[in-house]
């Protein structure tokens, strides 16, 4: 029998634990259900965009203008990775319960928590874990841009990339939230529940309380789904990276606190207060973070250049005390289309909202109306429209308004063309390609299987 | 096969293990061990005995760490030693456990064997030792009762650590399988180590077992060689089963 002394050492390996941590997600047939699933859904979303965005461009090839407002990505990107952000909604989370849910289960944890890894490594690997199958299940959609490229769409790198990333950070927040259900649940059915709890119940807070002001609007500011849409506009906020970074770490923090069985329910309770606070902590810090980079090619997040250069220039602090309910249609325009912008580039905006809904009985004239108060001097607008408020602002800020840049219009990208064709590979090929591949780790490990791992030997 | 009563006793002056006072309750279950206390020596196999419900298992997980306990402390070589350093000095193997059912034995072999940092030729002697190459490139859950014991055991004997903990290890085996493994593991004490098992068929644990903890209910009824149990229990030539049943 071997002699063990030589063996004793404090830390073990990470290789073997990761590779191990592979094999399970992908022997499991949660992952490969998902991704069976996910081809028909990607394909049919993809198809569907394609006929909408050329029965759109059938018209826009004759008129410039119309094109200008034809962007793969809201015609064709953002579809066909809404189907797949459902679908890692409602299925993702089962594929991250299993990977911890089948530890606990069979009593393997028991061997796991022995072994000469800290919690967190063993948490990090299966973190990795679900990452990876999160690429296994993005390949319909991502096969879909390859399509769309094939069928000569256009793709702007930052733009696409930025969207990936979003999805990727999305994934990984369901990923999370998967893994702690695992972790404080006996079972993979309950964890099941709690996970699908979290993120239809997230839905639920969007659909109630969107465009409402005050506490209502902050809790829809809580739902999952509010995480993708600055990712589908095209823009990368730092302060949304940091807030799912803070939520995911969090996640992770409390279920590395929940995962050593032998420790205390009372300390577990005690140290996972203290990862809420620090993810309410993360969270604080994340909305006071205003930067942002506008990665969308038609630049529908910025000014013009001209004009960003020059409101840059504005230092004093601008205030605007906008006079409409937070659901009111003139808001979220006037928010999407001038607000917003001016908090990227100025640097030092206060926005006012009266968000009293207008009595309809006395109706008043001061509802509607948008105050811009800059260096003492004040002015009144109600348009929502940056073609009549950055003259204002300019005005008010006793500055010329640039002189419009030439060449600086999106072409818009009208592509009339069928994908129909397609279909064969997301309800034929892909599935097909998965089944083999499933069939093919399912199978019989390779019998030069070594017993150790290269580089392992002592 | 040797018995307890012609084998050589271990050095009994300096304690590996000592266990004081563990108690465990199950909330408004009741108490599950009730102020534990045993030491175990270098090189001994001592046997947690009693019958199904005794509190055995709680036990084992309470002293591996993977069970919060309401009292009790543990120490190592006379040192209190935390329930976050367990891992360190001792492993401890479960009962029922089919770890990694949709991976191959070998695989999860490998897999604790590269962990632990074994050579080819320690996981390939330590297979061979319990006679699990038939079902190497079995999925665990195809194997049987014995095969997946004996994956169990596989993973045990690789891992480096003094002191064993073995939840009913000889479950699963017929007697010529048992007597192998008990060999084996007389094997392993002879090379240093020290192996605490816990057993409930008290015919297997008289023939391996150095010493012996009686349980019952959560309680020690009796510790020691067979001799003292027997002097303990005032029978003079009783069996396991005789100095059990007259101690509990």
């Amino acid at each position: 029998m071997p002699s063990r002394e030589a063996y004793v050492r404090p830390t073990a390996p990470i290789i073997p634990l990761l590779a191990k941590e592979l094999r399970e997600i992908t022997a499991g047939r949660a992952l490969w259900t998902m991704l069976l699933l996910v081809c028909p859904l990607v394909g049919y979303s993809f198809v569907q965009a394609v006929s909408l965005y050329s029965a759109s461009s059938a018209a826009a090839l004759q008129s410039p203008v119309l094109a200008r407002s034809l962007s793969p990505l809201d015609g064709i990107l953002v579809p066909t990775f809404g189907s797949f952000y459902v679908a890692v909604t409602l299925l993702f989370p089962f594929v991250a319960i299993r990977v911890l849910g089948q530890e606990k289960e069979s009593g393997a944890l028991r061997l796991l928590v022995q072994l000469p890894y800290r919690t967190s490594t063993l948490i990090a690997a299966k973190l990795c874990a679900v990452l990876a199958a999160w690429v296994m299940v993005s390949i319909p959609a991502l096969s879909a841009l390859f399509v769309w490229a094939i069928l000569g769409g256009h793709l702007a790198a930052p733009e696409t990339l930025n969207l990936l990333f979003g999805h990727l950070l999305y994934g990984l927040l369901a990923g999370a939230i998967g893994l702690f259900a695992a972790v404080i649940s006996d079972n993979s059915a309950t964890a099941a529940i709690i996970a699908l709890a979290v993120t239809i119940g997230s839905w639920v807070l969007d659909f109630a309380f969107a465009g409402r002001s005050g506490l209502s609007a902050w809790l829809a500011e809580l739902s999952l789904t509010q995480t993708l849409r600055p990712f589908e506009q095209g823009l990368l906020s730092a302060g949304l990276v940091l807030g799912i970074a803070a939520v995911i770490g969090g996640l992770i923090a409390m279920t590395i606190v929940w995962l050593p069985p032998g420790t205390p329910v009372r300390a577990k309770i005690i140290r996972s207060v203290s990862s809420v606070l620090v993810i309410a902590a993360g969270l604080g810090v994340a909305t006071q973070i205003r930067a942002s980079v506008d990665l969308s090619e038609d630049r529908r997040n910025s000014f013009s250049r001209a004009d960003e250069r020059l409101l840059a220039t504005l230092r004093r602090p601008l205030v605007i005390r906008v006079n409409l309910a937070a659901e009111d249609p003139r808001y979220i325009d006037l928010r999407r289309n001038v607000l917003a912008k001016l908090e990227r580039v100025m640097p030092d905006v206060t926005i006012v909202l009266a968000s009293e809904r207008p009595n309809v009985a006395d109706p008043s004239d001061d509802y509607g109306q948008i105050e811009y108060v800059y260096d003492d001097r004040t002015d009144v607008s109600r348009s929502t429209s940056p073609r009549e408020i950055l003259p204002l602002l300019y005005a008010l800020a006793g500055v010329q308004p640039p002189t419009s840049s030439v060449g600086e219009d999106y072409p818009g990208y009208p592509l009339v063309i069928s994908a129909d064709a397609a279909l064969l590979w997301f309800f034929g090929g892909l599935p097909v390609l998965i089944a083999l591949a499933w069939r093919r780790i399912r199978g019989a490990p390779p019998d030069k299987g070594s017993l150790v791992h290269q580089g392992d030997k002592p | 096969m040797s018995t307890v009563n012609n084998r050589s006793s271990p050095d009994r002056s300096a304690p590996l293990l000592g266990v004081r006072n563990l108690t465990k309750r199950y909330g408004s279950d009741g108490t599950a061990i009730d102020s534990v206390t045993f030491s175990a020596v270098a090189g001994e196999i001592l046997g947690i005995i009693g019958p199904n419900g005794a509190g055995k298992t709680t036990l084992l997980e309470a002293v591996a760490g993977l069970l919060p306990v309401n009292s009790g402390d543990v120490f190592w070589r006379g040192e209190p030693l935390h329930a976050d350093r367990r891992r360190d000095v001792l492993f401890y193997l479960p009962d029922g456990v089919r770890p990694y059912q949709d991976q191959s034995a070998q695989q999860v072999v490998a897999f604790v064997g590269s962990v632990f940092r074994r050579s080819k030729e320690d996981i390939t002697s330590t297979i061979e030792a319990l006679g699990l190459q038939p079902v190497l490139r079995k999925r665990v859950h195809a194997l049987s009762k014995g095969y997946a014991r004996r994956l169990m055991l596989t993973i045990g004997l690789l891992a480096p650590h003094d002191l064993l903990l073995m939840d009913e290890p000889f479950d699963g085996f017929d007697l010529r399988q048992t007597r192998d493994v008990m060999d084996l593991l007389r094997h392993q004490t002879a090379g240093g180590r020290t192996l605490i098992l816990s057993i409930h068929q008290l015919p297997d644990a008289e023939r391996v077992c150095d010493r012996f903890i009686l349980l019952s209910a959560g309680q020690v009824r009796g510790s020691g060689g067979l001799a003292e149990l027997r002097a303990q229990a005032g029978l003079r030539n009783g069996c396991l089963e005789d100095i059990f049943l007259a101690l509990t």
